[in-house]
């Protein structure tokens, strides 16, 4: 069977802008392929990504699993012989797929350029500045008030049926901010998976794992070598990079428990013990663990920030919205929570407000932007770990046959 | 001239620590020549030791014993006057002892072995002074520096104008009635600047117009040559008007059975009608050299059927689509296929070298330019050869949107709803590819012109053409590697498309080389010396013609084809195209060819001059017949890494072992040797012998004088022929250990002492 060439002279173009500008640089010589762990014998990664790419076939980029198993290490970088870079032409690749399995598509386009920064922060800016005038919590508390409720009359103070008014709209931003990303997220990975399978020549299995034994045998044990890092350790290039990531994800593990553990007990029981409310103590093991995550979450992302500038100056990376914006991003929400924290402790109300309301813009745009910026690779890439392991699994391969 | 010999013996260098002085001293003397010494005789002091005998005691041949001949060539030059003799006691005895051998005793003094080396070299080189004379150089009567390029376009436009600004004559002889060829059709040239990204304007036309307007260069259109006859210096040409017939045509080659047949008029002679190659045409012009630019055609490339050429339409040639770039736009999708693929796929088209890879290149941007928002260029290709800067040019093309490069097979080309589909396998995108393009265009190669014609239409004795193209694919080569732009017919000069494929850029750098190469033949003709490779040399063959039984061996064996024949079959020497090898003084069964300072004489008194000790069966004596081109100069480096050398071998040097004449073997047989060896160059398709043919005929001969051994109850295997690189110095000592140890296996000579 034969492939039936049609360039997309539109995609090399955008590949070229979205970091990838190296690419035509390539002349084949599988130097990246020696060097990438991912690469096989009769799969030269990702040497052969790199002529689909400079021949604009994104058809057969978009159902490649390994664009997404790639953790850009950037060992094919540092001995790529031309400079073509294959690991952030790899990265323009994701942001290309993440962009084209993007719902709805008018967002996602929003969220891949640089140039739409302002309105990107725009529109968390001016939602929660409608609903701020909306809740009509339009006044600075007193200073006692302050200590005592900190943040939590940010949207007025009375209680709407049973649950904090203040509770109730931040609900009312971030619920549905992070439900259309889950549902975005669900859409792009069920594009992704079927184009793999098809391009892995996966068929109609015969018996299809069970969503539990799915969870068990695929999505898990890809969750765990996450946590562990044990690929990102295998990088030469960027050894360093495990230090600041891993962190960063324990960090992002210990304040999504947090925040669970914070809306169980703020917003479920807090409707029947109301002293739930309010901040917790800072000797409050919960708390501590709160604050030990986001200074690991600032410490991690520092230090990819570092790593990150010190790539491009060596010129062993691209300069990229597409990579620089999730670390803004990550960045804006640790230093604006730690900030709102230090200026509650201290008691200075004004200036707590104006941060507050920041760390509130930005935690809206980590969840809004997730499933188009390159925070996406959170799923994208933890369900294509899970397709590595089913497309070897006994699900596909016939062992009989074998 | 009467000869005052001074023999002079250096025993610097390790010379006198390993060698008996004395010794050395009195084996010159029972030759009757008084041998002095000195500690440094290439120094100073010790040059002055020679000068001072030259002055005071006349002395005009001298003799040295020290170190190779290959050195210190300056400092024991002691002017036209006096002839200088070389003994390599150095590289060849000293450096050659090696380290001590373990198991032998630690001898006190000098080795024997050794000490008989150092004496049979002192002796052998007093006896090369005895039997040499200085040269004096053949002089053409009158000479013609005029150069005759054959060919008008971009080779033959520039190495006339290279000959006219060195200050020389020349004519173009063009068989089209404009000047140009190819190039005129070509749309743009390679990029010949950094940073090599951009292409460039074609300069024919302004080398037309330099040409035309240069006083010194005059042009023949619609003319050819008829045919060329004389030597160097004296090139008897005779011109005719393009695509006519002429008696003066170049004759055929005729061979001695052949014209036997004729004679007996059993066959009808190819030459009829046309004049005797050895006569010259009182009309014809008269030119020094001649630089050969006949340039190439198009190779045909429908034999690749299921490529479609010729049978679908839009499948062209590089040279068409150069044509239709030339004179208008092209197609926005094209894809350009570098080699033939199919079962075959390795291969590339033939006559292609890297000029084809370059051309895509070129065209893939015409695509581009014409058709700048959707040109599609896809170079299919099995090698990319993009040699120097070049690469830079790959590497700008490659960068190129619309540009589109990979390893495949072509499988097939065939019509499609859209224009052309073409289906390649083993590509680098992993699966096999049907591309969908406007037109196909296949990178066919550069042919030769001289590989149907002889082009060059000589009127020699050996034919009218150049010998054993076969070898070079039909192109006009001798081995380009070592000899660019040499022929196997010296004064002719080869560039451009003629000698290999080639861009423009690198045939206008070629056809320099070629205009300055038959510069140099003129002037080395016009002081009666030899060009390259035994550049300067003044010595030539003389015949003693008296003796010659016209049995044609030399005239056949020449590989310059130096020598016609008169009627009766006499040799007719061309001094002047001779390269001195001296393969006609090894060819004559007569004996009857020799040069003043390198003769059968001479070589026969140097092996008879090696003692050979008839009551030692430890002392068996083998004589090594060396060329001196590379096997000798692989021997001196042997000694300069001090690797030890057998000591009962005796190296002679020798021009090219074209010229061992069978009697030396005889000679040294009959004397009472125990083996001869000869070393030389590699023959065969790689051949690296200086004159072509010199090694490969020598083998034969020995393998013939094994049979006359054979006859006299010799062994064949005592003669035998070593092939030896420039490079296999560290290799010498085994090869000669490994013959000496066939020889003590079949034991010495029966024949010693009678």
């Amino acid at each position: 069977m034969s492939m039936n060439v049609q360039p997309d002279l539109d995609f090399i173009r955008d590949m070229k802008s979205a970091g990838g500008d190296t690419l035509k640089k390539c002349f084949q010589c599988a130097t990246c392929s020696v060097v990438c762990p991912l690469s096989s014998d009769d799969n030269p990664f990702p040497r052969r990504e790199m002529i689909l790419a400079q021949w604009g076939l994104k058809e057969q980029l978009l159902g490649d699993a390994n664009v997404m198993l790639c953790h850009q290490c950037g060992d094919c970088t540092a001995y790529c012989p031309r400079g073509a870079k294959p690991g952030d032409v790899l990265g323009a690749i994701r942001a290309y797929a993440y962009k084209h399995f993007g719902w709805p598509a008018g967002l996602a386009n929003l969220a891949s350029s640089g140039k739409n920064l302002p309105v990107l922060i725009a529109i968390p800016a001016v939602v929660i500045f409608v609903m701020w005038l909306i809740s009509g919590g339009m006044h600075l508390p007193t200073t006692e008030q302050f200590a005592e409720v900190g943040y939590g009359h940010f949207f007025g103070h009375w209680d709407f049926r049973l649950l904090a008014k203040n509770v109730f709209f931040i609900d009312l931003i971030m619920l549905p901010s992070a439900g259309l990303a889950l549902y975005a997220a669900y859409r792009g990975v069920s594009a992704m998976w079927k184009k793999m399978a098809e391009s892995a020549g996966v068929g109609e299995a015969l018996y299809r794992p069970s969503v539990p034994q799915f969870i068990r045998e695929f999505l898990w044990p890809s969750i765990v070598e996450i946590i562990e890092h044990t690929r990102f350790k295998k990088c030469e290039a960027n050894k360093d990079r495990v230090k600041g990531h891993q962190p960063l994800l324990l960090a992002f593990l210990a304040l999504f428990f947090v925040t669970v553990y914070s809306a169980v007990s703020q917003d479920l029981l807090g409707i029947f013990i109301p002293s739930l409310h309010g901040p917790m103590s800072l000797m409050n093991p919960v708390k501590i663990l709160a604050n030990v995550a986001a200074i690991a979450l600032i410490v991690g992302i520092g230090i990819l920030w570092g790593n990150r500038s010190r790539a491009e100056q060596e010129g062993q990376a691209s300069h990229t919205f597409y990579d620089w914006f999730l670390i803004w991003m990550i960045m804006g929400v640790g230093v604006t929570g730690l900030l709102a924290e230090i200026f509650r402790l201290i008691g200075v109300v004004s200036l707590g407000y104006l941060i507050y309301y920041l760390h509130l813009i930005s935690v809206m745009m980590l969840f809004l932007y997730m499933p188009y910026t390159k925070f996406a690779h959170l799923v994208y890439r933890t369900f294509a770990m899970a397709f590595e392991r089913y497309r070897e699994s006994a699900y596909v391969k016939n062992p009989l046959s074998e | 001239m009467d000869k005052v010999y001074g023999a002079y013996l250096c025993t610097g260098c390790g010379i006198g620590d390993v060698l008996d002085v004395d010794g050395l001293k009195a084996a010159a003397s029972e030759t009757g020549v008084e041998m002095q010494e000195h500690g440094c005789l290439c120094g100073a002091e010790g040059r002055a030791m020679i000068e001072k005998d030259i002055a005071d005691k006349g002395v005009n041949s001298v003799i040295i014993c020290a170190c190779s001949p290959r050195v210190m060539k300056n400092e024991f030059d002691f002017g036209e006057n006096v002839m200088t003799t070389r003994g390599n006691l150095r590289e060849h005895v000293a450096w050659a002892a090696g380290p001590a051998v373990e198991g032998e005793e630690e001898s006190e003094g000098v080795d024997e072995f050794l000490q008989e080396m150092g004496t049979d070299y002192v002796r052998m080189a007093i006896t090369r002074a005895q039997k040499a004379d200085l040269p004096e150089p053949f002089l053409l009567d009158e000479i013609n520096k005029n150069i005759l390029v054959i060919g008008g376009g971009i080779a033959g436009l520039t190495a006339a104008l290279e000959a006219a600004k060195a200050g020389y004559k020349a004519t173009i002889v063009e068989k089209e009635d404009t000047l140009g060829g190819k190039a005129l059709g070509w749309r743009k040239m390679f990029p010949t600047r950094y940073p090599y990204a951009e292409l460039e304007n074609p300069t024919i036309e302004q080398m037309i117009a330099d040409v035309t307007g240069n006083a010194d260069i005059t042009v023949k259109t619609g003319t050819e040559v008829a045919r060329i006859a004389g030597a160097p210096g004296q090139f008897n040409v005779t011109l005719k008007a393009a695509g006519t017939t002429s008696e003066w045509d170049a004759p055929a080659r005729v061979t001695v059975d052949e014209q036997d047949l004729i004679d007996k008029g059993e066959m009808e002679d190819p030459n009829k009608g046309l004049k005797p190659y050895t006569e010259l045409n009182p009309d014809g012009e008269t030119f020094g050299a001649v630089v050969l630019a006949t340039g190439w055609t198009p190779a045909d490339v429908s034999e690749f059927e299921h490529l479609g050429y010729g049978t679908i339409k839009n499948v062209v040639t590089n040279a068409e689509f150069e044509k239709m770039a030339k004179e208008g736009k092209v197609p926005a999708r094209v894809a350009f296929i570098q080699s033939p693929g199919g079962t075959d796929n390795d291969k590339d088209f033939p006559y292609c070298n890297s000029v084809t890879s370059m051309v895509a290149l070129k065209q893939a941007r015409y695509v581009r330019e014409d058709n700048p928002d959707n040109g599609q260029a896809y170079i299919l290709y099995q090698h990319m050869r993009t040699p120097g800067n070049a690469e830079l040019f790959y590497k700008g093309m490659q960068q190129e949107d619309g540009v589109f490069l990979t390893k495949a097979a072509v499988t097939k080309v065939e019509e499609g709803e859209n224009g052309l589909v073409v289906q390649a396998t083993d590509t680098l995108l992993g699966d096999d590819l049907a591309l969908e393009v406007d037109m196909v265009v296949l990178a066919a190669g550069m042919v030769p012109t001289t590989l149907d014609e002889p082009v060059i239409n000589l009127a020699y004795r050996q034919g009218p053409a150049f010998l054993d193209l076969d070898l070079f694919d039909g192109y006009a080569d001798s081995n380009f590697i070592c000899f660019p732009y040499e022929t196997r017919r010296t004064g002719i000069y080869t560039c451009g498309g003629v000698r290999k494929a080639e861009t423009m850029e690198e045939t206008m750098d070629d056809a320099t080389g070629a205009a300055l190469k038959a510069i140099q033949c003129i002037e080395s003709a016009n002081r009666g010396v030899a060009v390259h490779p035994r550049s300067g040399d003044m010595t030539y063959p003389e015949f003693f013609f008296q003796r010659c039984t016209q049995c044609k061996r030399c005239t056949e064996e020449c590989p310059f084809g130096a020598l016609d024949d008169d009627e009766k079959g006499t040799p007719l020497p061309n001094p002047t195209r001779c390269r001195r090898c001296g393969t006609c003084m090894g060819a004559c069964p007569e004996r009857i060819i020799g040069f003043s300072d390198y003769n059968i004489d001479m070589i026969g008194s140097m092996v008879k001059a090696i003692e050979v000790p008839d009551d030692d069966e430890d002392k068996l004596r083998i004589a090594v017949f060396v060329c001196e081109n590379d096997a000798y100069p692989a021997i001196d480096m042997s000694g300069m890494h001090r690797n030890r050398m057998n000591r009962l071998v005796r190296f002679i040097p020798v021009r090219c072992l074209g010229s061992v004449n069978m009697v030396w073997i005889k000679d040294a047989m009959s004397s009472g040797m125990d083996g001869a060896l000869l070393l030389g160059c590699k023959w065969g398709d790689d051949y690296q012998c200086h004159f072509v043919k010199g090694s490969e005929i020598a083998n034969k001969r020995m393998e013939n004088i094994g049979e006359t051994l054979g006859t006299l109850g010799l062994e064949p295997e005592r003669c035998a022929v070593r092939q030896i690189a420039i490079s296999d110095y560290d290799k010498i000592p085994a090869i000669i250990e490994e013959f000496v140890e066939e020889i003590i296996e079949l034991g010495p000579n029966p024949f010693k002492g009678f």
